[in-house]
């Protein structure tokens, strides 16, 4: 196949808002969550969404797994709409996507041992049962993990390694197309470079296709080659990883550059701000600034 | 002359067989008035258990199992809890991470910013919503009279920081501790409050005890840097020296974990292992498991600060 693996055509995401009076009397207001978003990923791509809360960045991944459906648009698997494909419930398409969660404890059933999670994921991939725990190990050790973790619960491990075994699972069904959202966000900085060298490494070795939602623009920059940067629920940027991050042209873009912290080469001698931090300072919430933007 | 000094704090948890598990284990650091001081270490690290034991927060099972705190001349651990009270929000106020949970979501603002003013000033309601109002505009809410009116749920998150740190500062504190402010925010407003404890520290003379898990964000505002693993200091100094020539493996390591919008691309340096766990301390050095530059007597024995008072570093072999 030569098309890309994933496209969206003009989706649009919205939510109904306001309370139950107001629906009933019809004064209902919709949130747009994603507004006439395309955009096309090809097979291999490690593709990075930045975007702060509410710019839709999770609401894409939704989509994109079929968790969510649109409003109006289309999600496209390998040129077939999602929409059709997901008549089939546990069709082979769920194969094909496969998921990583931000909350790696609400990810995984505290009741069931690390290698049970992982061959009751490999039984739905139709794995014999013989060779389902042989497997098991193997991803383990796939996502850098021993074999005395199988017998384990979740709550006996620690936060990077239930993000591991959550990476094995989505592993374990040999997907097309793996979606992480804000897989580190919630790790210290010392585990997190584990888990971005671990995902560097199987892009590379099983030539997956990765999409990577984070809000953190220096692990973006490490780990992909395509960057989409995300506001209010619209692309405002994309293209090549280090080419926008460089040289990014939107002043979103640039806004959310000058936040990163930067240690003592960030100081600023009092009276000095930040150029670009001063605006955002200026407006008093998020909302007022893109208002003015 | 300090502020504020920490001499061997230890904050233990009371474990099932009464036996104590200690996470803070012999702290020491001070700091001088109208200071700012950046604690870095990951979770686990006790960083936030000490300034909670600092401020006399601690919750059973937690409770600081020794060591002073020196205020004003007197040690905080021991002081009654009327004194205690009075320091905790005139002296030395709090803000923490969550600024959702930190309101109470049925009280104004404007209530919740006064009822501080009054507990520590003799005012009237009046001069009260007066000094509240200052306090908002202070911390750059707009429209602040009108604003005391507002109740939490009305703010965005990014303001709900703003007004716990005006709550913080309406009392004139002379110490500021902010126990990680922005992690529960996004990036642009996390600089944006970055900025504004700066400006307050610069402005008002307040001493700031800044915690987080990242030393770049600290580094950007603070003079020190306090640098904690597995409930010890391991290495603290003055901030250009703790980014520009870190003495301590961990410190290195730490620094050197976090990715960059500049320069090459490439893997990046990991830690590997895990910090360690509540209980299962090494006898040594805590980072030792962990540590590429580990040898013979690290494991065993728990090497002491060395150094002078204001560059001091707990490592077998330094760099």
């Amino acid at each position: 196949m030569t098309g890309p693996l994933l496209s969206l055509r003009n989706v649009t995401k919205s939510f109904p808002q306001g309370g139950l009076v107001d629906r009933l009397l019809g004064r209902e207001t919709r949130f747009v969550a994603l507004d006439d978003v395309s955009l096309e990923i090809a097979r291999g791509d490690v593709v990075g969404i930045v975007g702060e809360s509410g710019s839709g960045k999770s609401t894409l991944a939704n989509l994109a797994v079929g968790l969510a459906r649109p409003s109006s648009g289309e999600v496209l698997l390998d040129g077939e709409p999602l929409s059709a494909l997901m008549r089939d419930h546990g069709g082979p398409w769920r194969r094909r996507i496969q998921m990583v969660f931000q909350d790696s404890s609400s990810a995984l059933n505290p009741r069931k041992t690390i290698g049970r999670c992982l061959t009751e994921t490999l039984a739905l991939r139709g794995v014999p049962r013989v060779e389902r725990g042989q497997e098991a190990l193997a991803l383990l050790t796939l996502v850098g993990l021993g074999p005395e973790m199988a017998p384990r619960l979740p709550h006996e491990l620690s936060g990077g390694q239930r993000q591991r075994v959550g990476l094995a699972r989505a592993l374990a069904m040999q997907p097309d197309l793996l979606i992480a959202d804000e897989p580190v966000s919630s790790l210290d900085v010392s585990l997190q470079a584990q888990v971005i060298n671990l995902l560097s490494r199987l892009t590379r070795e099983l030539g997956l296709t990765l999409l990577f939602i984070s809000h953190d623009l220096a692990l973006v920059r490490t780990l992909c080659t395509r960057i989409i940067v995300m506001r209010k629920g619209e692309i405002v940027e994309q293209g090549a990883c280090l080419d926008v991050l460089d040289q990014p042209t939107h002043p979103y873009t640039k806004l959310l550059i000058a936040a990163v912290p930067k240690g003592i080469a960030g100081r600023r001698s009092p009276g000095q701000p930040d150029a670009m931090r001063a605006a955002a300072a200026t407006s008093q919430t998020r909302d007022e600034f893109h208002g003015a933007a | 002359m300090s502020l504020l000094s920490i001499e061997g704090l230890r904050v233990g948890f009371r474990g099932a067989n009464g036996g104590v598990i200690e996470a803070v284990r012999g702290v020491d650091f001070a700091i001088a008035p109208g200071e700012a001081v950046g604690i870095v270490g990951e979770s686990g690290s006790g960083k936030s258990l000490s300034m909670l034991a600092v401020m006399r927060l601690l919750a059973s099972p937690a409770r600081a199992t020794g060591g002073r705190v020196i205020f004003d001349g007197a040690d905080l651990l021991q002081v009654g809890e009327a004194r205690m009270r009075a320091v905790r929000g005139r002296d030395i106020a709090m803000v923490f991470q969550d600024p959702q949970s930190s309101l109470n979501p049925a009280l104004t603002i404007g209530r919740q910013i006064t009822d501080v003013v009054r507990a520590h000033q003799q005012v009237s309601a009046g001069q009260a919503r007066r000094i509240a109002a200052e306090a908002l505009e202070r911390v750059g809410i707009r429209d602040a009279a009108r604003r005391l009116d507002a109740y939490p749920h009305e703010f965005s998150g990014g303001m709900r920081q703003r007004a716990l740190i005006a709550m913080a500062i309406a009392c004139q504190p002379r110490l500021l501790i902010a126990d990680e402010p922005t992690t529960a925010l996004d990036v642009t407003v996390q600089a944006q409050i970055v900025d504004l404890i700066a400006e307050l520290r610069r402005d008002l003379g307040i001493a700031v005890i800044f915690i987080s898990h990242n030393l770049q964000l600290v580094s950007e505002i603070v003079d020190r840097v306090v640098v904690m693993y597995g409930g010890k200091v391991v290495e603290d100094g003055p901030v250009e020296a703790i980014e520009l020539a870190p003495r301590h493996p961990y410190t290195r390591l730490l620094r050197a974990c976090v990715p960059s919008l500049v320069g090459p691309v490439g893997p990046l340096v990991a830690i590997e292992g895990a910090p360690p766990r509540l209980g299962r301390m090494p006898a040594g050095c805590p980072f030792s498991p962990r540590c590429p530059r580990a040898v013979e007597p690290c494991a065993s024995e728990m090497p002491e600060m060395v150094g002078e008072a204001s560059r001091r570093v707990a490592c077998w072999r330094p760099q």
